[in-house]
């Protein structure tokens, strides 16, 4: 800036008026955070406190925005009169299952992917990125049909194998990338001492990829856990049922139960909250991969 | 799927029985067999099978041809759910990334609980569709609903959120907007964080606009993450069903019916799982031309650049 050679007093307006912008700037920019922040929040903040009305103080008109009295019983009432917990136990099972072998099949073929060099390997990673495109509706069609035959429909074993096959390909985008960005000595030394490849594998790439496979973890069980589509095709009763299905119960042809509703949608939002809190990182990792390589 | 590895022993041989390339193909063998099984096969099944007469009782299957495809194409219900999808994805997508980009713009500055923000925007994204679906179903509600309360206590009438036609696509696309903007800010303010200052100071010593310093500075370095945001969101707006089913179930009159609902009412409604695989088809087809489409447009950009 050579605002020095100009006459004093309008240096002096010039800086005050600079002032005065950066100072609207900010104010504009706390503005939008705030804002942001708001509207982003706002509507979970809105279901919380309707699972704490109770069913009087839901159907009040005009809306009372902060509810006259605070109660559990709508969660209560999921748990007794909705048998919630087998479909939150169905949902559980499904999801760690899934994660567990999405990471145990995931890793080696990520592996042969990033350290082998195989034909046909360019055609394998390509379909991988298709296949993450793939409608799941096109996929539930086709299943229904197949596991219905092997009689298999409404059994967590569907949903598990469903999900583990639907989530490999963004598993092996993730940790192949992971492996690529290791160093190789590492794993060389360890074969010319007379290690297997297995053993690299588990005991010497896998600790080195650790944020990886927190990663891949993370994303396949939050993206289970919140699976809505598939649990409805292939699932008709508690036996197998997950909480998204369950949600549906609560609209009957009377209308919806929202009291017990917002319960039961506060309680599957409650482990999405927990990963972004602690896994914030590995969670954006997770899901930009896939886009980002291809 | 117990795949043996043969695990030589140590350091006596130091050469595996094996021979790399068999032992890379065993190690992505579990993985490939069960997404062939579980992925690969029944899309090709349902791919055949769009050529047939379909449904699940009748063991006897005709040949159609395309005929289920020509059906589909002509039917007014597809038609419908194409310009609903058409509607949905290119409104959701613009707003998106317009709203996206703009706040992730005037976020990118030291400010005070940003950290917080940056946590908080992750929320939306990633928590169930199925519960975003019911909760704006609760907030849409007509009588007991809030966006009805706080319209009457200005004084306004109410807005049929659900009940309408027209407003019910929209309120879709509100809640479609307000589940998948926050992933776009933080995808822009990471972008915006890694622009290099040395490009944007010269712009401002010059004199430019932010306007111009926007258009002609930050956007082209931005272009590799707008990439992958619009891959992202076409590939997933094209996916959406959740949101709609709990919202509106594809209702009123077929108002919101986005493609993959037409498939599912085919296929589970009307047990027509010959039309159903078409209409998925068709939605795969169309995904996939987009995405060819993105593809070659960064490939034309540089070779007309060089």
């Amino acid at each position: 800036m050579s605002d020095h050679a100009l006459p004093r007093p309008w240096v002096s307006a010039a800086v005050r008026s600079r002032r005065r912008r950066i100072a609207i700037g900010l104010a504009a920019r706390y503005s939008v955070l705030v804002l942001t922040i708001i509207i982003t929040v706002f509507p979970l903040v809105w279901l919380f406190l309707t699972s704490l009305r109770s069913s009087a103080d839901l159907f009040a008109v005009p809306v009372h925005i902060i509810p006259e009295s605070v109660t559990i019983s709508q969660y209560i009432n999921i748990f007794r009169q909705y048998s919630l917990a087998d479909y939150v136990w169905n949902t559980i099972i499904v999801s760690l299952t899934t994660v567990i072998f999405v990471t145990v099949l995931a890793l080696p073929c990520a592996y042969a992917m990033a350290r082998f060099r195989l034909p046909g390997q360019k055609v394998i990673l390509s379909l991988l990125l298709i296949m993450r495109m793939i409608p799941i509706v096109a996929l539930a069609i086709p299943l229904f049909a197949v596991f219905s035959s092997f009689d298999m429909l409404d059994t967590v074993w569907a949903l598990i194998l469903t999900h583990t096959a639907a989530k490999l390909p963004v598993a092996i985008w993730l940790l192949m990338g992971f492996i690529q960005d290791l160093p190789k000595e590492v794993e060389e030394s360890a074969q010319v001492d007379g290690a297997s490849i297995l053993r690299t594998l588990v005991q010497i790439v896998s600790p080195m990829i650790a944020p990886g496979l927190g990663a891949s973890a993370v994303i396949t069980f939050l993206f289970t856990w919140n699976d809505f589509l598939i649990a409805l095709t292939l699932t008709s009763s508690t036996d197998a049922q997950t909480l998204p299905v369950g949600l549906t119960n609560f609209v009957t042809q009377y209308g919806i139960d929202w009291g017990p509703m917002a319960a039961a949608g506060v309680l599957m939002v409650i482990p999405t909250i927990i990963f972004v809190w602690f896994a914030q990182g590995l969670l954006v990792k997770g899901l930009v991969t896939g886009a980002v390589r291809g | 799927m117990a795949v043996a590895l043969p695990l030589h022993p140590r350091g006596r041989r130091p050469r595996s029985p094996l021979t790399t390339r068999q032992q890379g193909y065993l190690l992505a063998a579990p993985a490939l067999l069960i997404m062939i099984a579980i992925f690969v096969y029944p899309l090709a099944y349902s791919f055949v099978m769009s050529f047939f007469q379909w449904d699940l009782s009748a063991r006897s299957t005709t040949f159609l041809g395309l005929a289920n495809y020509a059906d589909t194409l002509t039917s007014p219900s597809f038609d419908q759910s194409l310009r609903n999808q058409i509607i949905f994805s290119v409104v959701s997508l613009t707003t998106e990334v317009v709203a996206g980009m703009s706040i992730a713009l005037l976020l990118n500055s030291k400010l005070r609980g940003l950290r917080i923000a940056r946590t908080l925007l992750l929320i939306p994204p990633m928590i169930a569709p199925a519960v975003v679906g019911l909760n704006f179903r609760w907030l849409f509600n007509t009588q007991y609903g809030l966006f009805d309360a706080l319209l009457r206590t200005a004084g306004l009438p109410p807005i049929p959120w659900l009940s309408d036609p027209n407003w019910a696509l929209a309120s879709v696309i509100i809640a479609d907007v307000w589940q998948n903007t926050p992933l776009l800010v933080l995808l822009f303010l990471a972008g915006l964080q890694s622009v290099p200052q040395e490009p944007l100071e010269a712009a401002a010593v010059d004199g430019a606009s932010a306007w111009r310093t926007f258009w002609e500075i930050i956007l082209p370095l931005l272009r590799p993450v707008i990439f992958v945001a619009l891959m992202l969101r076409i590939i997933d707006t094209f996916r959406t069903f959740d949101v709609v089913w709990l919202m509106t179930q594809g209702g009123p009159g077929g108002a919101t019916t986005l493609i993959t609902v037409n498939a599912y009412l085919l296929a589970f409604q009307s047990v027509d799982f010959g039309h159903a695989a078409a209409v998925s088809y068709i939605a795969l087809i169309i995904s996939l031309l987009l995405m060819g489409a993105l593809y070659g447009v960064p490939r034309l950009w540089r070779t007309s650049a060089a």
